[in-house]
């Protein structure tokens, strides 16, 4: 399997479509490197969770990480590790570790479950004209199936919900593929404009999000002085508005 | 993108094979396809005695009365085992998400013994 992690001294972008703004990073280092991979386990939801269905009635979880047949997860699932900064979502860090960043490939078995991220959970992304319809694992859009690409940013969490619209009661696996970047935000405003106007090779993610919750917002601002660079394309305004934005970043 | 998932079945006398995995939890008498997914059915094996191996497939499963339509056949002459594979696959699509497929134990007509197969079935997603 190819995994789409940016290699050392690569840049990553991590563009924000509500905002029109993007985080401009240089890979420092990666620190896993050679070791990409956590067998997580089950989906971690409990025997005797109540789920709905696609039918519009309920039905029960049987059986720890056990996803019955036609149900979907309601509320958005996170990842417990014990020993992470927060246990009950491992991928969760402060906005003061702003020199990390998580680049992070869910695969779910099995692969036709559907998956959907909600960023922060509760915030429902998918969205159809605007926001006329709203999608998700319960609608016929806005999900994926088996497998969830997501960089995770500083103070933000993210949790996922998943759909299994078969009629079978299927046992669930996680494993992540990560990268554990140690990044700086770029601080060369003509290299910030080549970047972004693709005059300079580097990794485009665009985060899945088609609303900024106001907590996201808030994150990246603490972690990283500002919420971005706008894209603009005359390189004149671009780089004076990318000097002063600069000067706001956290070192 | 897909899944390969190993059914076994087995039943007794003549009617539908209870179809269970280690990927499942349980038995199923059929195999719904979700919308957008096809099902490959690339391997088959049948053991025990002398069988006639129906697949079956029908448009709409949550229907009041199923109307359900044999897509192929399977025949163990005799009592043993046929491994049927490096075929190609039988392709069922899911238009609606309604449809299902099943396996059914259609002959030798009396037969009252215990018939088994197996079939190797893939889930297949975004494959345009």
């Amino acid at each position: 399997m190819t995994l789409p992690f940016a290699r050392e001294n690569e840049f990553l972008v991590v563009y924000l479509p509500p905002i029109s703004r993007a985080l401009v990073f240089r890979i420092v280092g990666v620190y896993n490197n050679g070791y990409q991979k956590i067998e997580y386990g089950p989906i971690p939801i409990s025997a005797g969770t109540t789920l709905p269905t696609y039918e519009g009635g309920a039905t029960t979880v049987p059986e720890d990480g056990v996803m019955p047949a036609r149900s979907y997860t309601r509320d958005a699932v996170r990842f417990p590790m014990e020993g992470a900064y927060d246990e009950s979502d491992m991928w969760r860090f402060p906005e003061d570790w702003n020199e990390r960043l998580f680049h992070i490939l869910q695969v779910v078995k099995p692969g036709f479950l559907r998956i959907e991220a909600q960023i922060p959970p509760g915030a429902i992304q998918p969205k159809f004209q605007r926001d006329k319809v709203l999608g998700g694992v319960e609608k016929d859009f806005g999900f994926t199936r088996g497998k969830f690409e997501i960089v995770q940013l500083p103070g933000v969490s993210v949790g996922y919900r998943y759909g299994n619209d078969t009629n079978l009661d299927v046992y669930t696996y996680v494993r992540f593929y990560y990268a554990e970047y140690m990044v700086e935000i770029v601080k060369d405003a003509e290299m910030v404009y080549n970047i972004l106007m693709k005059r300079v090779p580097s990794r485009w993610y665009t985060y899945p999000v088609t609303y900024l919750h106001p907590r996201i917002i808030e994150s990246l601002k603490k972690a990283y002085g500002f919420e971005g660079f706008p894209l603009l394309y005359r390189r004149e305004e671009a780089v004076k508005r990318y000097e002063e934005l600069i000067q706001l970043v956290r070192r | 993108m897909g899944e390969l998932i190993t059914f076994y079945g087995k039943v007794s006398g003549l009617g539908d094979y209870s179809l269970t995995s280690p990927a499942i939890r349980g038995n199923v008498g059929y195999i719904r396809i979700p919308k957008g997914v096809k099902l490959k059915i690339w391997a088959k094996r049948i053991a025990g005695p002398a069988t006639t191996v129906a697949i079956m497939f029908t448009r709409d499963v949550t229907a009041s009365s199923v109307t359900w339509e044999t897509i192929g056949t399977e025949h163990l002459a005799s009592a043993g085992e046929i491994t049927l594979e490096k075929r190609r696959p039988i392709v069922v699509v899911g238009y609606t998400g309604k449809e299902a497929i099943k396996f059914s134990r259609v002959g030798p007509s009396g037969a009252t013994d215990e018939s088994y197969v197996e079939f190797d079935i893939e889930f297949v997603w975004d494959d345009e």
